[in-house]
């Protein structure tokens, strides 16, 4: 395999993490949750607030930098930025942190991602309530006179096309939905902690948008989630064991199209996603390959969206999908352990940063579904429009 | 169609394009006056679609709007269940439609009433619905699909 000579590897760590409680209705503000999150991943890392001289936020939070840095008492910021879009975010966002630590403009990173996804903004409803629709350079008078209007029914049009070319089964998709309820089961800060699925309760739950059901979507949350970025060399002096970043990489695709997410149907093909170019870059940078990775917290705002995943990133072969699902290859003990904390679909949707946090705690061997000698530990970031993966490994 | 239906179609509450968005403007004047038209590089020769300031295939400036075909395929499509709109009761169809002879990704999109019965490579034939105009005057023109009947499917949409 080729190796990037130009990355460092494990030059930072992340050294804290830590999140909110996950629920329906947080009863706070936004900037409430996404400081509780970063006070405990400081406290997680063994830092004070005055530590902290960087902020690195989601494109689509509502909290900015400067809100989350007052709120939690930082008293001087050196640097902030934003990464996105959206799902594709978080570890962009914490290579973005990475960036500012490498090149000397800061040297704890607060990385954070906050949203009352159930009780405030909600992603699931066509925010578009005006006759008139488009406009602004989103395209969107090509899609939403049509009733093109949710990321559910995006998503649902990937998925047909999917089933057309490789035939894949609802009971196979299911898979992906049944073994990440299993770990939410074994997690006690999953939402769906003491809701058990059976493949009954997945074919009766309600169809949404064809083919996919209820139980093939995330959650709507409230919560927040957070990590701190910090130097290898300082990490290892900190309260926790260092989870060394091997890599980051972020990606478009060719001709990646404008818009944010209907105008991407117009490219070649609709079940390539950016995590494919994504991929060759995360593993040349850390000279590691798939067969390398222990456990993996796969972006999944739907079912398909992870499913093609686990194709980019070198997990199973295209037209293979199915039957790897099928044989339980991303269950505990499979081929690829994947979303081990319930990630979006049963733990709760923090935008893929949820799935940053569970990355590191395979790294220390605290998750509720520990890999056993997890050594290798990816976290990806999801498309449409762009995507971005790290991996952390132990030091 | 005829003036009774543009009439009714007027008035009927629903989602109208925004048709003076200036990249976009030129598929929607030609709509207005039936045609469909994609933006097109003189250059190289590609489709630019969605249209975007100069070729994204070979950086030229020198793009104009040009007449593409009123067929194609059905490429995916979704039975929308679940309502998010007010004005789209469920249930219905959404389809993706490749238009005939194209480029890959020179793509239109289409709604169909009800649970439709297609698979991809469902041909369809594309009819304009008239919404009136806007507050400044301008023609609003929609694109609409409709399954042809006539012809037979190209199959699975397989490739
Ligand atoms: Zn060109």
């Amino acid at each position: 395999m080729s190796t990037d000579p130009t990355w460092r590897r494990d030059a930072c760590a992340i050294a804290g993490i830590g999140t909110t409680a996950f629920s329906k209705d947080s009863g706070v503000s936004v900037t409430a949750l996404a400081v509780e999150a970063a006070a405990a991943a400081l406290e997680d890392a063994g830092l004070t607030p005055a530590d902290v001289d960087g902020v690195v936020r989601n494109d689509m939070d509502l909290v900015s930098c400067a809100a989350l840095a007052d709120g939690l008492g930082v008293p001087h910021l050196t640097y902030w930025g934003e990464a996105g879009p959206g799902g594709s975010g978080p570890a962009a966002m914490v290579a973005q942190a990475v960036a500012a630590i490498m090149s000397g403009q800061a040297t704890t990173v607060v990385v954070f991602r906050s949203l009352n996804g159930r009780s405030g903004r909600r992603f699931g409803l066509s925010p578009v309530v005006t006759p008139e629709v488009g406009g602004d350079e989103t395209f969107e008078e090509f899609f939403g006179p049509y009733g093109l209007l949710s990321s559910g029914q995006y998503f649902a049009l990937m998925a047909q096309r999917y089933i057309t070319e490789t035939g894949l089964t609802s009971e196979q998709l299911a898979q992906i939905a049944l073994v990440t309820r299993k770990r939410a089961n074994a997690n006690p800060a999953a939402q769906m902690y003491e809701r058990t699925m059976t493949l009954d309760d997945y074919f009766d739950s309600r169809m949404l948008s064809s083919p996919l059901r209820l139980f093939d979507y995330c959650l709507e949350t409230d919560g927040a989630a957070a990590v701190v970025v910090t130097t290898a060399e300082r990490a290892k002096d900190l309260r926790q064991a260092p989870a060394l970043i091997r890599s980051v990489a972020m990606s478009t695709c060719r001709h990646p199209q404008p818009g944010l997410m209907y105008p991407t149907l117009m490219r070649e093909d609709i079940t390539a996603l950016p995590s494919r170019e994504c991929q060759d870059t995360l593993y040349s940078r850390a000279g590691l390959g798939p067969a390398d990775v222990d456990v993996a917290q796969i972006y999944d705002c739907y079912s398909i969206t992870a499913l093609i995943q686990l194709e980019d990133y070198g997990f199973c072969k295209r037209g293979d999908t199915g039957d790897f699902l099928a044989e339980g290859q991303i269950d505990l003990g499979g081929a690829i352990p994947i979303n081990t904390s319930g990630g979006h679909m049963s733990e709760g949707y923090i935008h893929g940063m949820n799935h940053v946090v569970e990355g590191v705690r395979q790294i220390r061997g605290t998750s509720t579904s520990q890999v056993e000698g997890a050594q290798v530990s990816l976290v990806t970031s999801a498309p449409p429009p762009a995507a971005s993966a790290l991996i952390l490994v132990a030091a | 169609m005829s003036a009774a239906a543009a009439a009714s179609a007027a008035t009927t509450a629903q989602l109208r394009p925004l048709v003076t968005e200036r990249g976009s403007a030129g598929f929607f004047s030609a709509a207005a006056e039936g045609r469909i038209e994609i933006l097109t590089c003189e250059a190289c020769g590609r489709r630019i679609h969605l249209p975007r300031p100069r070729c994204v295939y070979c950086a030229s400036t020198e793009v104009s709007w040009q007449p593409a075909p009123h067929t194609g395929t059905v490429y995916s499509h979704t039975v929308v269940e679940h309502q998010v709109h007010p004005l789209f009761p469920v249930p219905y169809t959404v389809i993706v439609v490749d238009l005939d002879g194209e480029q890959a990704g020179v793509r239109l999109i289409g709604n169909l009433p009800g649970r439709a019965d297609i698979t991809a490579g469902t041909r369809v034939h594309c009819t304009f619905e008239d919404l009136g105009k806007d507050a400044a005057g301008n023609p609003v023109v929609l694109p609409v699909w409709e399954i042809d009947t006539d012809r037979e499917n190209t199959g699975s949409g397989e490739e």
